[in-house]
């Protein structure tokens, strides 16, 4: 436990020191490596850590070291605040990154659309800005969409189901999960399916069962979640002690993986955009190689995030060159292809209009008890973004 | 019956944290604003004793009860000690830092992600059906049975045991009870380690429900309006508290709106505020004392 202390310690020291050399891509980071959600995105953003580690190691990009810098905001917008001013004032960062929640964007993006630096959500919530028509500073790498990825889970209902739909919806009693339920429940009505309950749950709440006693006794037979994933599976497990049979889908969060397994749950559907590693693909053992080499906290199937982040760093500062500005970075960004080899359907394309992506794609993934293992249900599944 | 048992189960959990509101509350005078972040430091430590002692969950259980009794004893010994003497709000405040200074720690020691000690235990935390149709988890059970044990324990314990009295004397008058020859770090010791160890009653038993994150010190937090609808200063009130608090709760996330929840618990302070400004059986005197 001590030893883990000082690693921490060490680790957080060396992070946390200005930038050392001028002739490095310097870029900083404003994250919840602490606090009520930093479970959703510490993993992530020491998945990022480790890519960095790596690039730097095998030389850096153009010949030059990637300096990245991480701050702690706690999730709170004050602290997201400062840190975007110390990271741009004091650093001089070109790339300035998110992996916080919601509230914290407006504070920083002031600050970094005064400087004119771009700004990256990774594994934060994609803001409506990347969307087409995308603002120029704003660009996401993050899986998870609002409306898409519901439209994709009602189309896999819909798909599925072998009776009429009777749906149950849960949300955390923040904007960005509530907007999507609210989405969700009229989309289900023009699919012929039938709303009987929709819970939005404040975070925390010591006990769920009073939320899955209604949408039980309204009698859903699926019930569908978007919201961080404690809700998600909360509401699932405290439905599941309620004795509820129905079908439950959520969406894969980074601890999906794990979380599946630990369940075993045979009704219960996870749909992400990103490749599972019980597919076992080439790039997945690449990163459990990295990730032990390096140590990590947290479990490696929650590293897939942070990684595509980390891949897409490295190809736009390859492509912005030497000497790097702001200005060309973003240019650069602007008019990128990055192949993420297998951990998404397809590659994260931006344009100057679209700064999210411009193909989503969805697999669905649940646990089959007669293989003791996670099975894929439906392979990718492809939506346009326009 | 499933609005009852759910009432019950949030009751409990409210009434489990509240009482180390109350106990601390009622021998110093001092708020303790780490208590949810004490209650979530047993729950981690449970989770270390689950792996030290891998396949005997009742010495994993043991272990981590005692060292959450022992670490009470060692804030109040190490730093609310130091207090004494000094403004309420100096101690308050030093509550407060604690609490930050143990969230920094528990990430450190134990990462943000969701911990499940149940998992590392290897219990099971089967459904029970129960008359009329109702159901509870084996936890949720197991809150209501210690929630009830605690509460019987602690009142019999300060109304007929000598270092209970000692404690309501403390809480009374501190230095009319000093001049009786009663030691006054002892008693606030035990109170620190008897408030431990209800919260991590409370924070082991949540873990093991339902998972276990940094969201626990709020959930710490939402039980502190239960402890002052009651009255500050009462074990019974506390109970009172939470069962009006808990049931308020869920019945208007069953029958009004489950965004309510949130802000019930407020409601129903606000409510007790300006009609009985102490509590539902607080003392009055108190009040300026708060």
């Amino acid at each position: 436990m001590l030893r883990k202390l000082a690693a921490a310690i060490l680790a957080a020291t060396a992070l946390s020191a200005p930038a050392a050399a001028q002739d490095a891509y310097t870029i900083g980071l404003t994250g919840a490596l602490t606090g009520a959600p930093a479970s959703t995105y510490a993993p992530a953003v020491q998945a990022l850590r480790i890519y960095v580690e790596r690039v730097n190691a095998a030389g850096g990009i153009n010949g030059r070291k990637i300096n990245l810098i991480l701050q702690d905001d706690s999730a709170e917008p004050g602290k997201a605040a400062a840190n975007a001013k110390k990271l741009i004032t004091q650093d001089g960062v070109i790339l300035m990154l998110n992996a916080s929640l919601s509230s914290t964007y407006a504070p920083m993006l002031a600050e970094a659309k005064r400087a004119g630096v771009p700004v990256l959500f990774a594994s934060s919530v994609c803001p409506k800005d990347v969307y087409p028509p995308a603002d120029p500073l704003q660009f996401c790498t993050t899986a998870f969409a609002a409306n898409y990825d519901s439209r994709a889970v009602l189309d896999f209902i819909k798909a599925t189901a072998k009776e009429p739909v009777k749906i149950g919806f849960s949300a955390m009693a923040i904007p960005i999960s509530r907007g999507e339920i609210d989405f969700a429940e009229e989309l289900s009505k023009t699919m012929g399916m039938t709303p009987v309950d929709k819970e939005v749950i404040p975070p925390p709440t010591p006990d769920y069962t009073p939320f899955a006693t209604k949408i039980k006794d309204a009698g859903a037979n699926w019930a569908y979640s978007w919201a961080p994933w404690v809700t998600q599976v909360r509401t699932l497990e405290a439905l599941r002690r309620l004795d509820w049979k129905g079908d439950y889908i959520a969406w894969s969060h980074i601890e999906a993986e794990g979380e599946l397994a630990r369940l075993k749950d045979d009704r219960f559907y996870v749909i992400g955009a990103n490749a599972l590693f019980q597919d076992g693909l080439p790039i997945h053992k690449e990163i459990a190689d990295a990730a032990k080499a390096a140590n990590v906290q947290y479990p490696v199937q929650q590293m897939a995030e942070g990684w595509i982040a980390g891949m897409v760093i490295e190809a736009a500062l390859k492509a912005t060159g030497w000497p790097a500005t702001s200005e060309k970075l973003a240019a650069a960004m602007s008019n990128l292809k990055v192949d993420t080899k297998g951990l998404r359907g397809g590659p994260i394309e931006w344009t100057k209009n679209n700064h999210f992506r411009t193909r989503q794609y969805y697999r669905v993934y649940k646990w089959d008890a007669a293989k003791i293992s996670i099975v894929r249900i439906k392979d990718w599944t492809a939506f346009d973004v326009k | 019956m499933q609005l009852a048992v759910n009432i019950a189960v949030l009751a409990s959990i409210y009434a489990l944290i509240a009482c180390g509101y109350v106990l601390i509350y009622r021998v110093s005078r001092v708020l303790n604003l780490a208590h949810g972040e004490l209650m979530m430091l047993a729950a981690y430590l449970l989770l270390t004793t689950a792996s030290s002692f891998a396949g005997h969950p009742l010495f994993a259980i043991s272990a981590a009860i005692g060292l959450s009794i022992l670490v009470g004893a060692m804030v109040y010994l190490f730093l609310m000690r130091k207090m004494t003497g000094e403004m309420a709000l100096a101690a308050v405040l030093a509550t407060v830092a604690l609490g930050v200074l143990l969230r920094g720690i528990t990430v450190i020691v134990w990462s943000a992600q969701q911990q499940y000690p149940a998992t590392a235990l290897g219990l099971v935390n089967p459904s029970i059906a129960l008359p009329g149709g109702a159901r509870i988890s084996l936890c949720g059970a197991l809150l209501v049975a210690c929630t009830a044990v605690a509460y019987g324990s602690l009142l019999a314990f300060l109304r007929f045991g000598r270092w209970g009295v000692r404690m309501r004397a403390a809480g009374q008058s501190p230095l009319l009870a000093a001049q009786r020859g009663i030691n006054l770090h002892a008693i606030y010791a035990i109170a620190w380690s008897l408030s431990t160890f209800t919260g991590a009653m409370a924070g082991m038993l949540i873990a093991l429900d339902s998972g276990l994150g940094q969201t626990m010190t709020i959930i710490g937090l939402k039980a502190f309006p239960a402890a002052l609808v009651g009255g500050l200063d009462s074990l019974a009130g506390a109970l009172a508290g939470s069962l009006i608090v808990a049931a308020a709760e869920v019945l208007l996330i069953h029958y009004v709106d489950p965004l309510l929840s949130e802000v019930v618990p407020f409601l129903v302070l606000i409510a007790m505020l300006v009609v009985r400004p102490w509590g539902l059986f607080g003392t009055r005197e108190e009040l300026d004392r708060v």
